[in-house]
């Protein structure tokens, strides 16, 4: 087996010599977890010691190892501490491990980037014949010996090459996913994986082979948010995608919530480079294939939350009127024109229609493609939009049940289907050149 | 004093003849150059369209905003005012060439001094050009941020941003040119000045309520609270 690693490594790798090192110690494994380790020791400790619980709870017989990616963070501070903590103590309800789950750390001068790290996972998983992967960012949900176990299952005993999580979370969060990602993405590729951008997700090795082997790993996108890219790999290869319910989504901790440009340039400006990139198979693909789901469906909750729909609707108004002239020149003008009729709207009575809001979108999209304005100052004049359909949402949806938000959300996803000609038609067409 | 006529008459003929043989040649050397200038100055033309072309420059151009600029200018594109900048550039040259060798000599001194020029000129046409393109791309960038982040009145953050780019750039171009340059530096001390000193008056003195809810605004924690009026979008 060292022979072979020591064979394959002769080749280009990405992996530092300790690392290296640390794998062929490892030798072949059934399943790999990778962690990024961000400066926060104690929330990798216990990330750890549930992915061990896991292991030693639900696979008993294979063999496991955790690959912590870590890096000195700003203050220069090493967070590959968890490394060397005490492993799980064994559970006697379980019957415990036959084998010992091997920790192996991954130190990066600087934090790596999500696709470093990825990067790294799938180099690893390479050489060690992984048959089961997951990427778990600790901080991002409360990681528990289940939730690794339901991310890691049904790639281990049901064959699945890509398995997306699912949350229960409240009824106005995730409304980018669910107003836009989601539906945008399944009318394009087809799929009916809810959450594309997640900081949890797992996958087969031969699907880690197949990403690893393309030439993509400088590009910006793949290295902010690189597992949306990674699932419609699977589906361009036609590989088997599926979704497993985790349990609540953890808010962001009081004091650190997303800055919503940083998110749009990561998940927005994503999908759109992945529409440029794998444009054969959007361009082919008919129909939904709805994802098998574990465990129960999404969930949503109606608890009273502090948003501020007055503030939201100011910004959108504000937004358009100022980039009148970046929005002009990305937009169809009878697109244009339509938003700029909501603008004048009186309060209460602003509603962003279903299709207005998706024909706006391929009209970003398509402007994307012809690089009609710099890429990353399009896909930030796009924020405006986005809040003007969230006030229009909240409005709609104040009493609404989740039953009701579904069923919206469907219709959503059904115009998104119903308007994807007009994409590949303003896509196709040659730049017009607009004064 | 007939013969004396008929030898001026006839000495003035020989000159005639004389300068004409020898101004002809010239002449026609000067038209040969100006016609060779012609056709290379085309070749140069062809050929480098090509290559923009292939290069995809009118995209990075669109991208940068630089386009929109050129348009103003009724430049229909990036690859255009390269291409007919080189034709001019070339076929100019050339022309002054010609000229020079029908040897008149107060004609030399002044296409000398034009010779010595044109790259000045040049780099200032470059210099004016980035100049307008990065004020477009920073105004652009600003203008972006501002509404994002909520702010009224972004697009006036925005154009004056881009005018204190105009005001270095064009100082920099006349600066090239060699054009009142003492006045031009000076002009711009005074103005560049003015504005700071000035913006920083109306800010701390006139506005010190305004300055002090901006510093919150940027330096506490406001920013986080107003994002939390926001759904989470992921």
């Amino acid at each position: 087996m060292e022979t072979e690693i020591a064979g394959a490594l002769a080749e280009d790798t990405i992996l530092a010599d300790d690392l290296i090192r640390q794998l062929m110690s490892v030798g072949e494994v059934d399943l790999l977890v990778g962690i990024t380790s961000p400066s926060n020791a104690p929330a990798t400790s216990h990330a750890c010691r549930a992915i061990e619980q896991c292991f030693q709870q639900r696979f008993t017989r294979q063999r496991a190892a955790i690959v912590i990616v870590c890096g000195q963070d700003a203050a220069g501070g090493d967070a590959s501490a968890p490394a060397s903590a005490e492993p799980a103590e064994r559970d006697g309800h379980s019957g415990g491990a036959l084998r010992t789950v091997q920790r192996v750390t991954a130190d990066f001068p600087v934090p790596p980037s999500p696709g470093q790290a990825l990067r790294t996972l799938l180099t690893a998983a390479d050489l060690l014949r992984a048959k089961a992967c997951a990427m778990l960012a600790p901080g991002s949900s409360e990681l528990t010996p289940e939730r690794v176990a339901s991310l890691l299952q049904p790639v281990f005993h049901d064959k699945f090459d890509f398995v997306a999580p699912l949350y229960t979370r409240h009824k106005f969060q995730g409304l980018l996913a669910r107003t836009l990602l989601y539906p945008m993405s399944r009318a394009l590729f087809c799929s009916g994986i809810r959450e594309l951008y997640s900081d949890e997700w797992a996958f087969s090795g031969r699907l880690a082979a197949a990403c690893l082997a393309q030439d993509v790993w400088h590009e910006e996108s793949i290295q902010a948010r690189p597992e949306a890219w990674m699932a419609i790999t699977a589906i361009a290869r036609e590989l088997r995608l599926c979704q497993t319910f985790l349990g609540p989504k953890l808010p962001p901790p009081a004091g650190s919530a997303t800055d919503i440009v940083e998110v749009f340039r990561e998940t927005v400006g994503n999908l759109f480079w992945c529409m440029e990139s794998r444009r054969s198979t959007w361009a082919n693909c008919q129909g939904t294939d709805l994802a098998q789901t574990f465990g129960q469906a999404q969930e949503l909750t109606s608890e009273p939350s502090d948003l501020d729909p007055q503030r939201i609707r100011e910004m959108f108004r504000n937004g358009v009127a100022e980039l009148g002239s970046i929005l002009s020149s990305i937009l169809d003008p009878e697109t244009y024109a339509q938003i700029t009729s909501i603008v004048e709207c009186t309060e209460g009575s602003c509603r962003f229609r279903p299709e207005l809001w998706v024909r706006a979108l391929y009209d970003f999209a398509s402007s994307y493609h012809h690089s009609v304005i710099n890429r990353d100052h399009l896909v930030q004049a796009l924020v405006p939009l986005y809040r003007g359909m969230t006030y229009s949402y909240l409005m709609e949806h104040s009493q609404s049940t989740a039953e009701e938000m579904e069923a919206a959300n469907e219709s959503l996803c059904a115009e998104f289907a119903r308007q994807k000609p007009y994409l590949t038609e303003k896509w196709n067409a040659k730049l017009e050149v607009k004064s | 004093m007939r013969e004396a006529i008929l030898q001026g008459l006839e000495q003035a003929y020989g000159n005639l003849v004389h300068m004409i043989a020898d101004f002809l040649p010239r002449f026609l050397v000067m038209l040969i150059i100006i016609v060779v200038g012609l056709l290379v100055a085309f070749l140069l033309k062809y050929i480098l369209r090509v290559v923009l072309n292939l290069t995809r420059l009118d995209r990075v151009s669109e991208q940068a905003g630089a386009t929109g600029i050129l348009r103003m200018a009724n430049v229909s594109s990036m690859t255009a005012l390269i291409t007919h900048s080189i034709f001019w550039l070339t076929w100019i040259g050339f022309i002054l060439l010609g000229f020079s060798i029908l040897g008149v000599a107060s004609l030399q001194g002044q296409i000398a001094r034009v010779l010595q020029f044109l790259p000045e000129v040049f780099v200032a046409i470059l210099i004016l050009f980035v100049g307008l393109v990065t004020a477009n791309f920073i105004s652009r960038t600003a203008l972006l941020a501002a509404v994002n982040a909520g702010y009224r009145s972004a697009r006036i953050l925005s154009w004056s941003i881009r005018s204190l780019i105009w005001v270095l750039t064009i100082s920099m171009t006349l600066e090239e040119l060699g054009v009142a340059r003492q006045t031009v530096i000076s002009a711009f001390s005074i103005i560049f000045g003015a504005l700071m000193f000035g913006l920083a008056l109306a800010f701390g003195l006139g506005g010190q309520d305004l300055a002090r809810k901006a510093l919150e605004r940027h330096l506490g924690d406001a920013p986080q609270k107003e994002k939390e009026k926001e759904p989470q979008p992921l």
